[in-house]
């Protein structure tokens, strides 16, 4: 149990081993998207990594994660940057998201959230994230998904084994791989803007605009 | 169907056991059990898949909603004391799956190992439901609901029977055989006829962790640790190892009337390994049986302690003692403890006093304050208070 406890503090170096390195890459592409200014949900903040990213940019940011470690890690890197006026990190989960008002948010953004979450818990997130979006704003994912192809599904299963037990035997993070992104996002009433996947065809880079209807 | 099912169920439980030491995950979110109305009890569990399993076998006839909370695939008592079941399992559980839609009532039953991990006033707070905590055992459950939520003191409180020591043994047992077994792989390769031998290995493995948990009765007067003794080592713990070493060098023994044909070198190491497993098995014995506290954690050396002014006597501390430690006096309204001895440090009084009247506290008067007890739980000792931003800070730097 000794080793699992202290997982947290491994979290970002067990996340940069898995993707190897992209995720820097990724966050910095999507935050592209965020204007100075802009009221930021992040939602599953963890370490703060794509929070920092929102910030650099000149954002405000609100970050909510259930796990009271990793935002605690999330405080002290926040804390030791020059933007430690424009960020609130919460501790909640997306259960609470109807917490917040409606049309409250400029962008939703989430990275490597999604796939933790139960599909009941992904469509109530979705829902809501909808409703306390702004209209014609957008929602930015990034996460780890399964391809339809059996061959990639195939070569990643066999690149991913010893990726995953090295990352694991390192720093006791994995991930998982949400399915069926797009549909659900679509499903939501969102729009999708853009999706980029690596060459893996695991890794993707999803923006949707939230189009309402009235 | 049925028989099937039975099966099934014979067959994940085997399974399941052998493979304790690590997470079964299940799917979480709604169940329906039988085939409830709105006015219907609603229950809740963890995502470990024997659990589920065993549940729902114990309630069957019974109609119900059935809520899995997210425990990462470990059982109620370790998900709450280690902070994975927690309040955003159950409030993410009430909230997305539905169950608001199917049940008119907003009352809960969790069971009560789970009240180390999950505040039922932050609950209530946060979703509107009302949390009861049920029994500790699902064989309990129909009996408590049929008598409307009353449950008796022995609902309260965990046991040790002999079926429990037995799951344990094995699940010790499996775990020691496979890895001594991979030791083994390398020479069975050099020399195939030591495969007999290290399957004879697996057996002595199976005699030593059976007999640890069927003595364990006899063993708890010595392995339980005086509380205020201040973390000395436990001579009497050296007693419990010499009656293990004793009883391995019995298998020593039968081994060598089996094979007949020994010489030195198969003494020494089967010795040597029957040592080894000995202690491992004796490391955390305690922490392996649900009615003794682990000695393996610093946190060991504290007690829950009292604040009699803090205290308003509601005696939700006396409900979710799965010890019996605490006893209400009605005189005074206040909580006392005058079995102390049996606790096991599951933190449950502390997380759930409304008035914060409880903390531990150590003999050098240090304390864990409620709040701590609830932010991090039980998965954080040593790292709490200063030495968790002292922890983050070192991490990051580097």
């Amino acid at each position: 149990m000794k080793i699992l406890e202290s997982a947290p503090y491994r979290y970002d170096k067990g996340i940069k081993i898995l993707t190897l390195g992209n995720i820097t890459k990724a966050y910095d592409r999507l935050t592209q998207q965020v204007k100075k200014g802009d009221n930021i949900l992040d939602v599953g903040c963890g370490t703060g990594m794509l929070t920092l990213h929102a910030l650099i940019k000149g954002a405000n940011v609100t970050g909510i994660d259930i796990n009271t470690e990793m935002l605690e890690i999330a405080r002290i890197r926040i804390e030791n940057s020059d933007f430690k006026e424009n960020v609130n990190l919460l501790e909640m989960g997306v259960a609470e998201l109807d917490n917040f008002d409606e049309n409250e948010f400029d962008v939703i953004m989430s990275g490597l959230c999604f796939s933790e979450l139960s599909n009941d818990e992904l469509n109530y997130t979705l829902k809501f994230s909808k409703k306390i979006l702004k209209q014609n704003s957008l929602l930015i994912i990034a996460d780890e998904v399964k391809s339809n192809l059996f061959v990639f599904r195939f070569l990643n299963f066999l690149i991913r084994i010893p990726l995953v037990i090295v990352t694991y035997i390192l720093t006791q993070t994995t991930t998982k791989a949400v399915k069926g992104l797009e549909e659900k996002v679509t499903r939501a009433g969102f729009k999708i803007e853009s999706i980029r996947k690596n060459k893996m065809r695991n890794f993707i880079e999803l923006v949707a605009r939230n189009i309402k209807e009235n | 169907m049925r028989i099937t099912y039975f099966f099934y169920y014979v067959f994940i439980n085997v399974v399941e056991t052998l493979i304790r030491l690590f997470p079964v995950p299940a799917k979480t979110g709604y169940r329906k059990i039988g085939s409830p109305n709105e006015n219907s009890p609603v229950l809740l569990t963890c995502n470990f898949h024997l659990t589920i399993h065993r549940l729902k076998r114990a309630i069957r006839g019974i109609d119900c909603h059935l809520l899995i909370a997210n425990s990462k695939g470990i059982n109620v008592w370790c998900a709450a004391a280690g902070g994975l079941l927690n309040n955003h399992s159950v409030i993410s559980v009430i909230k997305t799956s539905g169950i608001e839609e199917k049940a008119n009532h907003r009352t809960i039953v969790l069971p009560q190992l789970a009240a180390s991990g999950i505040e039922a006033k932050e609950i209530q707070k946060k979703t509107g439901w009302k949390v009861i905590w049920g029994p500790i055992y699902a064989k309990d459950i129909p009996s408590f609901l049929e008598k409307n939520f009353t449950k008796s003191e022995a609902m309260r409180q965990v046991k040790f029977p002999i079926i429990e020591r037995i799951e344990m043994a094995t699940m010790w047992w499996f775990f020691l055989a496979v890895i001594q077994f991979i030791f083994w792989i390398p020479f069975i390769i050099w020399k195939p006829f030591l495969l007999e031998e290290a399957l004879s290995m697996c057996v002595q493995i199976f005699w030593i962790s059976a007999i640890s948990f069927i003595l364990f009765p006899l063993f708890e007067p010595l392995l339980k640790a005086n509380y205020k003794a201040d973390g000395k080592f436990n001579f009497k713990r050296l007693i419990v190892i010499f009656i293990m070493i004793f009883i391995a060098a019995i298998g020593v023994v039968i081994y060598t009337f089996v094979i007949k044909d020994y010489d030195k070198w198969i003494l020494i190491r089967w010795s040597i390994i029957s040592f080894i497993m000995v202690i491992i098995i004796n490391m955390d014995l305690t922490g392996t049986t649900p009615v003794l506290k682990s000695d393996l954690h610093e946190e060991r050396l504290y007690h829950v302690a009292i604040d009699k002014e803090k205290c308003r006597g509601t005696g939700i501390c006396v409900e979710v003692c799965p010890r019996n430690c605490l006893e209400m006096d009605t005189k005074t309204n206040k909580v006392s403890d005058p079995r102390a001895r049996d606790c096991v440090q599951c933190g449950a009084c502390i997380v759930q006093c409304p008035f914060d009247a409880l903390f531990f506290r150590n003999n050098q008067d240090e304390i864990i304050s409620p709040e701590n007890v609830r932010k991090y739980k039980l998965n954080l000792m040593g790292k709490r208070d200063c030495c968790l931003a002292c922890k983050i800070s070192n991490t990051l730097s580097k």
